[in-house]
């Protein structure tokens, strides 16, 4: 009887843990998700991207026009003259680069830099949501915000980085801060995030990401501000990440 | 006359107009509300509502000059034959103009070239003239059907493939481009049906119906190629089967593989039962003993070209790229005698009063271009490209080494950026190897130097 009783509260227990994980998970997953809709769309982002980046003293300066859809984009600089009509194209993590007139696309390797100091992830939208396990941390104040502290890890490896710590305003849903770790557990670069844009969801005013300000971790002088406009949430077809389809544009 | 002049006068006119509205654009409204944006100087291309929402535009003016030496080859002595000029200077117009709706869009780059030439070292030595080319070198028209069907019809430069010393899966084209970025390909007529099968297959059927801007020493035959491309997770690949009027099938494939954030691998190639190309036999029938032949056309041997390729890119920028090409539709030791064999024999009567002079000049030209990419059959090529050196300077050194006949090719190509619409530009060429090597047949060196701006 007594083995009965304790298997019983054993299990009750069992249960009321899991249903807690779950609860916590699932309400991690949301502020996740929340943050992420100021950051993007995942069937579909247009936006202009202006990247500032200061390195080793040096400034430089692009202004692209990006179709995004998941982890793939069409990057068209567009700005300044001596670089416009160049295309970036990533597909599946493959990417190529084309220049007017040259017209055959040349595969780069993720290393080949040609936007300053972001990742080409950073122009497409987010899904850390999706594409990252969160455990979550104890909260912490940022500026004056009050903010939910995740620690992500990649849950696949398609994603743009290995593992963040990201900080979400507990009054605005909106990821306001983050750290990137290397594959080792560096920390090799941080960001902070503005919301001075708006967008229409569901006929309903949203913030939406106007600028991302990257800093390199060990050289902190080296800066890249990315600027975020004219962002339109729309399905963008698979032919625009189509190679063929690219050198008609 | 009167006809070319006024196409002339409107070609110019058309791009004076389209330059000067689209350089007076007004900016486009933002979807999103930026409460505050007041660091963003970017003022977009787009202009007013309409249909002017749609055009864009993109005008580039390169003038440049180069220098070049020819070879005192036996298929050039004296540069006699080819008269290739020492000096040239030209200036060229490049506005590309677009309309892109939804599901429907229109091009057209009209190109406008005016060049002065001098010779020196040839039969022309001290003359000069001037020239003027107007011609359209791309336009298309295109139309998207259910979001995964497209098709169009127009004069393109179309390329594909990831290697840089030639593409050998494009039955289309047999210059990719790379050697001079600045000087265009010219584009040929296609219609191409594309259909999007998911995000990772595309079906496309392509039709080469003219050669446009293109030139065949041997003339054209329409060609038709039905291209199917996967892409997935850091790698793709493409098989091309195609079928060229009066020849038999050939089958062409490309694939790339990302191994790392800095290693690529890829490998492209094709395989055909023949080839149009000419190759040089014993013939007793010609004067000088020996004829370009077109003896491959059908032959039912298989024939291949296999390209492989590495990439390694550096922390700090430069990537270094290795190929390898096999290419067995070049010629083999015994065909290369024979080749240069008839332009020794052939020059020598270059200056023959008719009919000798005739087939002398006949078959020096089609050495000139025997309808093959590359000669012989085996290259291998080293590439280093450092981009954005500063924030301004690209620089790309490229040796390709014959293994065949141990000449060399070195390919230096620099780009400064002056401000944000002035680049100057360098593109080299220095040949290395005895007057009997496929590269020191035509040129000893060659270098441009020019400017170009972007409006």
């Amino acid at each position: 009887m007594r083995l009965k009783i304790s298997l019983f509260f054993i299990t009750v227990v069992v249960l009321i843990a899991t249903g807690s994980v779950s609860f916590a998970e699932q309400s991690s997953k949301e502020i996740l998700q929340n943050a992420d809709r100021a950051r993007g769309n995942l069937d579909g982002v247009k936006w202009i991207v202006q990247i500032v980046s200061h390195e080793d003293s040096r400034v430089q300066e692009r202004v692209l026009e990006v179709q995004a859809k998941g982890y793939d984009f069409l990057a068209i600089l567009a700005d300044p003259a001596k670089v416009k009509g160049q295309k970036l194209l990533m597909k599946d993590r493959n990417m190529w680069f084309m220049k007017p007139g040259l017209r055959k696309p040349v595969p780069i390797s993720p290393r080949q830099k040609l936007i300053g100091g972001a990742a080409y992830g950073d122009i497409a939208a987010t899904n850390y949501a999706g594409d990252y396990d969160a455990t979550v941390l104890p909260d912490e104040t940022v500026a004056g915000e009050s903010c939910y502290v995740f620690d992500l890890k990649a849950a696949h490896k398609r994603t743009t980085y290995d593992r963040i710590i990201y900080w979400v305003s507990k009054q605005r849903l909106v990821g306001i801060k983050a750290e990137f770790f290397t594959v080792s557990g560096k920390l090799f670069k941080k960001a902070v995030f503005e919301y001075k844009n708006k967008i229409m969801i569901d006929n309903n005013p949203n913030p939406f990401i106007s600028k991302m300000i990257i800093s390199d971790a060990l050289l902190s002088e080296n800066v890249t501000i990315m600027t975020f406009s004219q962002s339109r949430l729309e399905t963008i077809t698979d032919g625009i990440f189509d190679l063929n389809l690219l050198m008609m544009r | 006359m009167a006809h070319c002049r006024l196409t002339r006068i409107l070609l110019l006119f058309f791009c004076l107009i389209l330059s000067c509205g689209f350089s007076h654009a007004e900016p486009l409204i933002a979807q999103t509300e930026p409460l505050h944006n007041e660091e963003s100087h970017y003022d977009p291309v787009d202009i007013s509502p309409g249909i002017s929402d749609h055009f864009h535009v993109l005008f580039k003016t390169l003038t440049f000059a180069t220098t070049q030496k020819a070879s005192d080859s036996k298929l050039n002595p004296d540069n006699t034959f080819l008269q290739i000029p020492r000096y040239t200077i030209e200036g060229e117009l490049r506005p590309d103009f677009s309309l892109n709706f939804d599901s429907f869009q229109l091009s057209a780059k009209p190109r406008v070239n005016v060049a002065w030439k001098r010779w020196e070292d040839s039969p022309k030595d001290g003359e000069d003239n001037i020239n003027d080319d107007w011609y359209v070198n791309e336009w298309l028209a295109s139309l998207r059907f259910f979001n995964r069907l497209y098709l169009s019809y127009g004069r393109e430069n179309l390329q594909w493939g990831p290697s840089y010393l030639l593409s050998p899966s494009n039955p289309f084209f047999r210059d990719n481009g790379q050697s001079n970025p600045k000087r265009e390909v010219p584009g040929m007529d296609f219609g191409r049906l594309v259909w999007i099968i998911n995000p990772h297959w595309t079906v496309s059927a392509i039709a080469n119906t003219d050669e446009g801007r293109q030139e065949f020493a041997n003339g054209f035959d329409p060609t038709y190629a039905l291209k199917l491309d996967f892409t997935g997770y850091k790698k793709y690949f493409s098989l091309i089967g195609s079928k060229r009027e009066g020849n038999q099938e050939r089958l062409g494939a490309f694939a790339g593989w990302t191994a790392s954030d800095a290693i690529m691998l890829y490998t492209e190639g094709s395989i055909g039962k023949s080839s149009n190309a000419l190759y040089p036999e014993q013939d007793l029938s010609s004067p000088f003993g020996i004829a370009m032949t077109e003896k491959k056309k059908n032959d039912n041997s298989f024939e291949k070209s296999l390209l492989v390729g590495i990439s390694y890119t550096l922390e700090m920028g430069p990537t270094f790229t290795v190929e390898y090409l096999y290419n067995s539709f070049g010629y083999d030791d015994q065909e290369n005698t024979l080749y240069y064999q008839l332009q020794q024999r052939a020059s020598a009567f270059l200056t023959s009063p008719p009919p000798l002079g005739a087939v002398s000049r006949e078959a020096l030209g089609q050495c000139t271009d025997p309808g093959l990419r590359f000669l012989r059959q085996n290259y291998l090529m080293a590439q280093y490209l450092h981009s954005h050196i500063h924030n301004k300077l690209n620089l790309t050194f490229r040796y390709i080494h014959n293994l065949d006949d141990h000449g060399g090719q070195f390919i230096p190509i620099a780009e400064l950026d002056i401000g944000d619409h002035f680049q100057l530009f360098f593109v080299g060429s220095m040949n290395i190897g005895s007057k009997d090597t496929e590269f020191k047949r035509f040129i000893d060196h060659y270098a441009m130097l020019g400017l170009e701006y972007t409006f």
